[in-house]
């Protein structure tokens, strides 16, 4: 393993302080591993808080600030809080608005959640939980609950952030951001494994000249094992399912997103995103939103997740609303 | 040789009817931290062979933590559900999770200000319980995890005629499910990754499960 650490036991926590050293106008971090907001939103709008491991970074933490997330409550390398950090975080940010719990579908997330909102109910919190499960590997017709919540997680927050920026109430924004979560899929791609940077493990390998559609975010295998494509062809057998999964349809508007797993170059992600955006357009829809970059990694893996989702009208407002988070800015 | 058979009758009588209270909570507890605690290298090396090995630590520190916290409680249901909160809080990860869920749902299966519960009572607690840690996970009979030992244990509760009965009935059905684990493949955790080269080892979160019963029943019996 080649990487730049210190102590193995430290790692996420002098990450998450390098991130509020480095955006110290942006972000904060409070004792148990929750980063929050320098300027809090006022208390009448509705908090939009998240929960998950480290080690993808710039996700999920780089996504809190004005216009996205209010609070994110980091676990350790690839592993969920424990409940009691989730509670803590409900506590801090409890108010007549309501708050929204955005988890990704992954089982340890998932049980401390769980565990979180039902404490949370006791003390009268008000939270609503929003799951993410756009990963389409599994097959497109797979209940939610086999599905895996990839990178599309993040424009979420950035929709459903600038709801609540708006002032949209509680169940206006669940309802925006279910509409959001079930208008998008998601699938990845891999050509290299990575390693654990606590352990030095290798999660998954991949023999020199073959490529894996459908590997999740931690490894996991997906199935769709072959020779190395061209970008054109992965762009097109990835976009086609996708569009599948969406029901895209003639004259529909989307936002095509190219999410980098970490070793793969923004240069290929935008030969990848013209092969993508090319097959949409000659659909007779339109790529409204597009974005390339990393949002979510997974170490030094090589691959790329492909977002695609159907946008509404207010979608496509939000989705381009003002946010100022560490790597997430916009104009508005 | 009638008086003397009476005399006999009365005791058992008087032994079987000993309810299960904030100190028995108490006693158990602590007894089982260190039975868990003496075990912790055993249980992780269960885990190495399928999982990251780990499981030895995170169920020492769990138990720890609700002994610990039990031994600052005054009142049983709340003992129960601040120990869950104390497990959850010592560690993270599906260990403390679970057992923190079983806790809460126990407490929550407690009557309000119930100072000592009878087999039936203590056996509505457990199922409360474990509800609690069936609506966190969907693993089941047969998926080579603690709800290997843990389902059976509280399902062997019901209709026991005592406390007694009741912890013997559950130690000898997690011991049962617990070896039953060696020969099933794990659908879970990261041991599902492995698939059948799983077949073949016992499930530590089942292996500790049962351990933690059986030092209950030991330690009701002497308490």
């Amino acid at each position: 393993m080649k990487k730049f650490l210190n102590a193995p036991e430290n790692i996420t926590v002098e990450l998450l302080e390098g991130l509020c050293m480095a955006y110290a106008d942006k972000v904060a971090m409070t004792g148990k591993k929750i980063i929050v907001r320098k300027s809090p939103k006022s208390q009448d709008k509705v908090a939009i808080i998240t929960l998950g491991g480290a080690g993808h970074e710039p996700a999920l933490s780089g996504f809190v600030g004005e216009g996205m997330l209010d609070a994110s409550v980091v676990g350790d390398i690839f592993a969920a809080p424990g409940a009691p950090n989730v509670l803590e975080a409900l506590r801090l940010f409890k108010r007549e608005a309501g708050i929204i719990l955005v988890v990704l579908n992954h089982a340890g997330d998932v049980m401390s959640s769980n565990m979180a909102l039902q404490m949370a109910k006791r003390e009268g919190i008000k939270v609503h939980k929003i799951l993410t499960a756009e990963d389409i590997s599994a097959g497109i017709d797979t209940p939610a609950e086999n599905k895996r919540g990839l990178a599309g997680c993040v424009p979420l927050f950035k929709v459903i952030g600038a709801a609540a920026e708006a002032g949209k109430s509680l169940e206006e924004i669940v309802e925006i951001g279910e509409r959001f979560n079930n208008q998008m899929a998601t699938l990845a791609v891999a050509m290299t494994g990575c390693t654990h940077p606590q352990n030095g493990q290798t999660i998954t390998e991949l023999p020199s000249d073959e490529m894996e559609i459908g590997m999740g975010q931690h490894g996991e295998a997906g199935g769709g094992r072959s020779k190395i494509l061209t970008a054109d062809v992965t762009a097109e057998k990835m976009i086609a399912e996708l569009a599948k999964a969406v029901k895209l349809a003639k004259g529909d508007k989307t936002m095509l997103l190219i999410n980098g797993t970490g070793a793969t170059t923004l240069m290929e992600m935008n030969i990848v995103f013209r092969g993508a955006a090319k097959w949409i357009e000659a659909q007779g829809a339109s790529v409204n939103a597009g974005f390339i970059d990393e949002i979510l990694t997974v170490q030094e893996m090589a691959g790329f997740q492909m977002i695609l989702c159907k946008l509404d009208a207010d979608h496509l407002k939000y989705i381009k609303a003002k946010s100022n988070a560490p790597y997430w800015t916009c104009n508005g | 040789m009638r008086l003397i058979g009476l005399a006999t009758a009365n005791l058992y009588f008087t032994y079987s009817m000993k309810n299960f209270t904030l100190e028995d909570a108490k006693k158990l507890f602590k007894a089982a931290a260190a039975a868990v605690a003496a075990k912790e290298v055993e249980f992780s090396k269960l885990d190495a062979a399928t999982g990251d090995g780990d499981h030895g630590t995170a169920i020492k520190a769990a138990i720890a933590a609700a002994a610990e916290s039990f031994e600052n409680s005054s009142d049983l249901k709340n003992a129960f559900y601040d120990a869950g909160f104390a497990t959850m809080s010592a560690t993270s990860g599906s260990t403390s999770t679970l057992y923190g869920a079983l806790l809460m749902g126990i407490g929550d299966g407690i009557e309000d200000g119930a100072q000592a519960l009878d087999a039936a009572a203590l056996a509505k607690a457990f199922a409360s319980g474990l509800a609690n840690v069936r609506a966190q996970t969907k693993a089941a009979v047969g998926d080579k995890t603690l709800m290997d030992a843990l389902i059976p244990a509280v399902e062997a509760m019901k209709g026991a005629v005592n406390v007694q009965a009741l912890f013997d009935s559950a130690a000898a059905a997690s011991k049962k499910g617990a070896e039953s684990t060696f020969d099933l493949q794990a659908k879970f955790g990261r041991a599902r990754n492995l698939a059948e080269k799983s077949i073949g080892t016992l499930d530590a979160g089942a292996t500790s499960n049962a351990h933690i019963f059986a030092v209950f029943a030991d330690t009701f019996k002497n308490s």
